[in-house]
């Protein structure tokens, strides 16, 4: 019996929203709720970064936003996927363009599951999770680990040289 | 020997039990709200996922408190299930939460600051209602042992039935329930103390509240005495009316919930003290 199969049983989700009109959220609502009841599946909504699994983001991204949502995308602990829930948070939606938006989460965390619709639907949410619950057990921890991805100031003579330290951007072999 | 057996045996699967009744409730919450609700083993399924976590720490000695206060709670439900001293119960009881607020009060983050907090406030709340009702078992049996209590030949309920009104009361808010549950409170402060921890150091801290279960339900148990049948019997009223009251209230907040405590139940207490001393 492998751990990993487990994640599929007790996803956790943490829901945040990015600025957006407050309709998908209410569709989010609207699964935990008696008609949807997504917590047959085991699903809660913790609002607590470090102790869940899906993060699933609605809104574009404004600006005073974006830094809270990156700080608490890097708050997770592996393994974790992120679900952008709606147009808006996909690509900007009705927002896009706007002098106080960025369009769409993507620019900024990377995103497993894109789900439609502007006010999605609590069964395309549905889907769209039980889609991340897919990846989220294909998911390894070393797939996760953030690399180093600068090397070691040079010293040349009386200086530390700190240009060219960006280190190549090897594949990961999965 | 065979009685130890049963003592033993329950202390060791005591996580488990508690573990059992946590996911039970939650069929039964759903229940009552009309919902399918989770299976029942979902307790165990989100222990096995939290071990496949990456571990993330604040720093040692917050992961170590969250341990201790695990283990110490272990304790307390053994000493309890053994028939031990009560006050020692209470008190383990009582080390276990001030460790916990320890933990709380050792990291940055305000929301684990605001938790424990509140958490000293619940303390503050139920502790003098579980001392009155040691002492008040004391009166009757005429010693602090829990074991004297399953000796006796009438059940405890009969003698002090106050009490159990006031161990009712206390009950949500020990057991971090609505109308109660200003400590944990998810939507305001994200779950209190237990905030900062993840990963495998979250899952002493989730464990240790099935292990509050153990302790509350024997608590209850404690008050029938050597009647097994009305043991049971309270253990599911109780059970039923903490999840009534679970999903019919709304929080209060943390004055309303110390004026009530200490104003209702723990008088309720007192009175039945003062009652039987007298008579
Ligand atoms: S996708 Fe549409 S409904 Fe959803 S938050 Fe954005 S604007 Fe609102």
């Amino acid at each position: 019996m492998k751990l990993a199969s487990f994640r599929k049983k007790s996803p956790w989700i943490l829901h945040y929203n990015a600025g957006g009109c407050n309709g998908c959220d209410i569709e989010i609502l609207a699964c935990l709720a008696p008609k949807y009841d997504i917590e047959r599946f085991g699903m809660i909504n913790t609002g607590n970064p470090k102790q869940s699994d899906i993060l699933l983001v609605t809104g574009p991204v404004t600006k005073r936003s974006r830094e809270r949502l990156v700080e608490i995308y890097d708050q997770m602990p592996e393994p974790k996927v992120v679900i952008s829930c709606g147009a808006c948070a996909s690509t900007g939606g009705v927002f896009r363009g706007m002098y106080n938006c960025e369009g769409g989460i993507d620019q900024f965390i990377p995103v497993d599951v894109y789900v439609c619709g502007c006010g999605t639907r609590p069964e395309q949410i549905i889907d769209g999770v039980v889609q991340a619950l897919g990846i989220l057990e294909k998911k390894t921890k070393e797939l996760e680990e953030s690399v180093r991805l600068s090397k070691k100031p040079v010293q040349e003579g009386r200086q530390l040289n700190r240009r060219n330290i960006a280190d190549e951007i090897k594949p990961l072999v999965s | 020997m065979n009685n130890l057996l049963i003592p033993v045996l329950l202390i060791i699967l005591a996580p488990f039990i508690g573990g059992l009744v946590y996911g039970f409730e939650r069929i039964v919450k759903a229940r009552m709200q009309r919902r399918i609700g989770p299976p029942l083993l979902q307790p165990f399924y989100d222990f096995l996922k939290l071990a496949d976590k990456r571990r993330m720490i604040v720093h040692s000695a917050h992961a170590f408190f969250g341990i201790m206060h695990f283990v110490s709670l272990w304790f307390a439900v053994g000493v309890l299930l053994m028939g031990g001293d009560l006050i020692l119960v209470v008190f383990l009881h009582l080390l276990s939460s001030s460790l916990m607020i320890l933990a709380g009060y050792s990291t940055r983050s305000i929301f684990s600051h605001l938790g424990a907090n509140r958490t000293a406030m619940t303390l503050l709340a139920y502790e003098p209602v579980l001392i009155l009702i040691a002492v008040s078992i004391y009166l009757v049996t005429g010693s602090f042992d829990v074991s004297s209590v399953y000796k006796m030949d009438q059940p405890l309920l009969y003698k002090l039935p106050l009490a159990f009104i006031a161990l009712l009361l206390i009950l949500p808010i020990k057991m971090k329930k609505s109308p109660f549950d200003v400590a944990e409170a998810h939507q305001e402060v994200v779950g209190g103390v237990e905030l900062e921890f993840s990963g495998i150091f979250f899952e002493a801290v989730y464990t240790a509240k099935w292990l509050d279960y153990v302790f509350c339900y024997t608590l209850v148990y404690m008050f029938a005495g050597s009647n097994v049948l009305l043991g049971i019997g309270l253990m599911v009223f109780t059970f039923l009316y903490l999840n009534a009251l679970d999903n019919s209230s709304a929080r209060v907040n943390y004055r309303q919930m110390l004026r009530f405590s200490l104003g209702v139940a723990c008088s309720l207490a007192f009175i039945n003290l003062l009652i039987h001393s007298i008579f």
